[in-house]
């Protein structure tokens, strides 16, 4: 088979794996080496779907033993399957790094014969790259579940960047969809990972020589919308895979319709904004010190679709409300609607040399639109509504409102397959993952 | 109204600067001889550049505001921006008069102007770095042209010299008619325009085609976004990505 072909195959097959950062690693080159990693990541572009490319993505092989439902590389699907040799991999991946067309590699798979047999392939490739052609970009290797610890651990000692997709929140819906796989093969690598990210920092200050084991830490991938799933179990599960296993990315695939199954629901397009809400929900919990209870509980399950997170629990927790600009501290202003971790750090830098006039918020990057609501300035409330839960969130979603049609005036093409439901703010930071 | 022109140089903005202390003026407005603007009213000063002086304010920044304020007014300066004399001025001034904090006076107009258009020229340096694409020519050189909107190219050399210091490459601005040029030693900065079509290696179409194949494949149709892609990646980087142009 042509190399071309192979390529067609498993960068398709590979395209569902969202995450595609190239951060958190800040690798210097190594002399007569190639290559370096820089630790805010880099993107080299931007796929038709909006989406960057950062790593080179791709499987090194579909065959799969598994039929797993929701997926398009189970064995009973009719696709056209190809593998890789390491060696092709590893010359495809020198040579557009060496035209800077990529950070790095991305390897995941299918599963070849069994766990070990496929990840031996994966490690044997990642061993090249980096023995052989003195590679020193960006790797993140996908761990094969089932596959033994001590292959795990070799290939961290190689790569940046580790991943297990968990892909579906609960016990349940794993059984319904993927019932050759068990939830304790999927758990267990994480768990082990984390623990040698542990010890290999611990190594790194007793030794200088220690290998740095997965420098740019672990990630996982779940899936929105193929299980009936709420929120608040998603949002929950994250939470505790940032506390235990201190993950670096819990990333949110909505799930695209590739087959019709008795156990699939039957959508006609992805559930995007519900990916989107979750996407924000997870910044909150990361960078805004808010904890996955306080957004959703028992008796609020769902995100609202046309609220963002944040000012769906202002909105329920309008006590709090309104805040003076001047003098709340760091913790209060970032629970403000509008306000991000880059405007109340200026906020805060600001205030320093006299106080903040309403007009100063905008130059500091404050979205009135939605802070005028909740704030005080000097003591004067902008909002120029009465301060209740109704009233604000009629005007917040009219204002919504107003920046989707306006967006959608423009985008009368015939490129466009699904309705233009969010605005253009929020789907940017929603692929970019940016703050 | 008093007008300073300099030659167009980071030294000559800088002496002009100098000049301004020296001679107890404050000209309203330091303008790049290039950028002229006729202006019946203004009093023309030309100020030539001279090393010594200009040296003497970029030590000054560095000692008496801080590193970070030499770097916003480097990278004003590279912003070309007919303006970017005259902001600069009335930056350092402030800088001059109130010392390192000053930069965290965000609600002043003059510290944020400089500030904004930094970060701006900062955020093109840094998408440059990921929108290079290198074109392997016979005798193996490495060959990117870019047309960035300001003058960022030497601000990008650092990075590809930790990356590729095994390579011999080339990236060149091609609208400013400079480059970069690195021979797997040593580099230089200088003027550069290609009179010759330029003669692509044997194996680069391959990878090329492979390249807009990986890019086509890797979309998820059910959610293509031309707009978002056009948000992310403008529509002014396009002319030499080899997935894009041409």
């Amino acid at each position: 088979m042509e190399l071309l072909d192979k390529l067609k195959i498993l960068a398709d097959a590979a395209k569902y794996d969202v995450s595609c950062s190239s951060s958190g690693s800040n690798k210097k080159n190594k002399k007569d080496g190639l290559g370096n990693s820089c630790y805010s990541g880099i993107c080299h572009s931007w796929a038709d779907d909006g989406r960057c490319i950062s790593l080179l993505k791709i499987l090194f092989t579909n065959h799969c033993i598994y039929d797993c439902t929701y997926c398009i590389n189970r064995v009973s699907n009719a696709v056209p399957r190809a593998t890789f040799t390491p060696d092709e991999l590893v010359d495809i991946t020198i040579n557009f790094y060496k035209r800077n067309y990529i950070e790095g590699l991305f390897l995941s798979s299918a599963v070849l014969k069994n766990p070990n047999y496929t990840m031996e392939l994966m490690l044997e490739a990642v061993r090249k790259l980096r023995e052989q052609e003195n590679f020193n970009g960006y790797i993140h290797l996908k761990a094969i579940p089932g596959a033994d610890n001590y292959l795990i651990e070799r290939a961290g000692k190689y790569v940046d960047r580790m991943s297990v997709n968990i892909e579906f929140p609960s016990e349940r819906s794993l059984k319904l969809l993927a019932p050759q796989k068990e939830r304790e093969t999927i758990i267990r690598p994480m768990s082990f990972i984390s623990s040698k990210i542990i010890e290999g920092i611990e190594d790194k200050r007793k030794y200088k020589k220690a290998f740095d084991f997965v420098p740019a830490g672990q990630t996982t991938q779940l899936i929105v919308g193929a299980t009936p799933d709420n929120d608040a179990n998603i949002l929950r599960l994250s939470e505790a895979l940032y506390k235990r296993f201190s993950l670096k990315r819990v990333y949110y695939s909505a799930y695209v319709p590739v087959s019709s199954h008795p156990n699939l629901p039957s959508i006609s397009a992805p559930p995007l904004v519900r990916e989107h809400r979750l996407y924000q929900a997870d910044w909150l919990l990361r960078f805004y010190g808010f904890n996955a209870h306080e957004l959703l509980n028992e008796t609020h399950q769902n995100f609202d679709i046309d609220l963002d997170p944040k000012c769906d629990w202002a909105l329920r927790n309008i006590h709090l409300f309104p805040v003076e600009v001047n003098y709340a501290d760091y913790e209060l202003l970032l629970r403000i609607p509008g306000v991000g971790v880059k405007s109340a750090r200026r906020i805060i830098a600001s205030r320093r040399f006299g106080s903040l006039d309403y007009a100063d918020l905008n130059k500091l990057g404050v979205v009135l639109k939605r802070a005028r609501y909740f704030i005080t300035c000097k003591g004067r409330y902008y909002g120029g509504i009465n301060m209740d839960v109704h009233s604000i969130k009629e005007q917040l979603l009219i204002n919504a409102k107003n920046s989707r049609s306006l967006d959608s005036g423009e985008q009368v093409s015939l490129f466009s397959l699904y309705p233009d439901l969010l605005s253009t703010g929020d789907k940017l930071s929603s692929i970019t993952g940016e703050l | 109204m008093l007008y300073y022109f300099y030659d167009g140089s980071f030294d000559g903005l800088l002496t002009a600067i100098y000049q301004a202390y020296y001679r107890g003026e404050t000209p309203s407005r330091i303008v790049a001889a290039g950028d002229f603007q006729e202006s019946l009213l203004a009093e023309k000063v030309y100020i030539r550049t001279e090393t010594e002086q200009s040296q003497r304010v970029y030590v000054s920044i560095q000692t008496k505001i801080s590193r970070q304020a030499l770097r916003n007014v480097f990278y004003v300066y590279l912003s070309e921006l007919p303006d970017a004399g005259t902001w600069i001025y009335e930056y350092l001034r402030l800088g001059w008069k109130i010392g390192k904090e000053f930069d965290r006076m965000l609600s002043d107009g003059r510290v944020l102007r400089v500030h904004k258009i930094s970060q701006r020229v900062n955020g093109e340096r840094h998408r440059i770095l990921g929108l290079i694409r290198f074109r392997c020519l016979e005798g193996n050189i490495y060959y990117a042209p870019i047309s960035p909107q300001y003058n960022i190219v030497g601000l990008v050399i650092p990075h590809f010299l930790d990356r590729f210091p095994g390579q011999n490459w080339i990236i060149h601005d091609v609208n400013r008619k400079i480059g970069v040029f690195y021979n797997g030693e040593t580099w230089s900065l200088g003027d550069m325009d290609l009179e010759n079509e330029i003669e692509l290696s044997n194996g680069e179409k391959l990878y090329q085609s492979l390249w807009k194949e990986y890019f086509k494949s890797i979309a998820i149709k059910d959610r293509v976004n031309p707009k978002l892609q056009k948000r992310n990646l403008p529509v002014r980087y396009w002319r030499f990505l080899i997935e894009k142009g041409q």
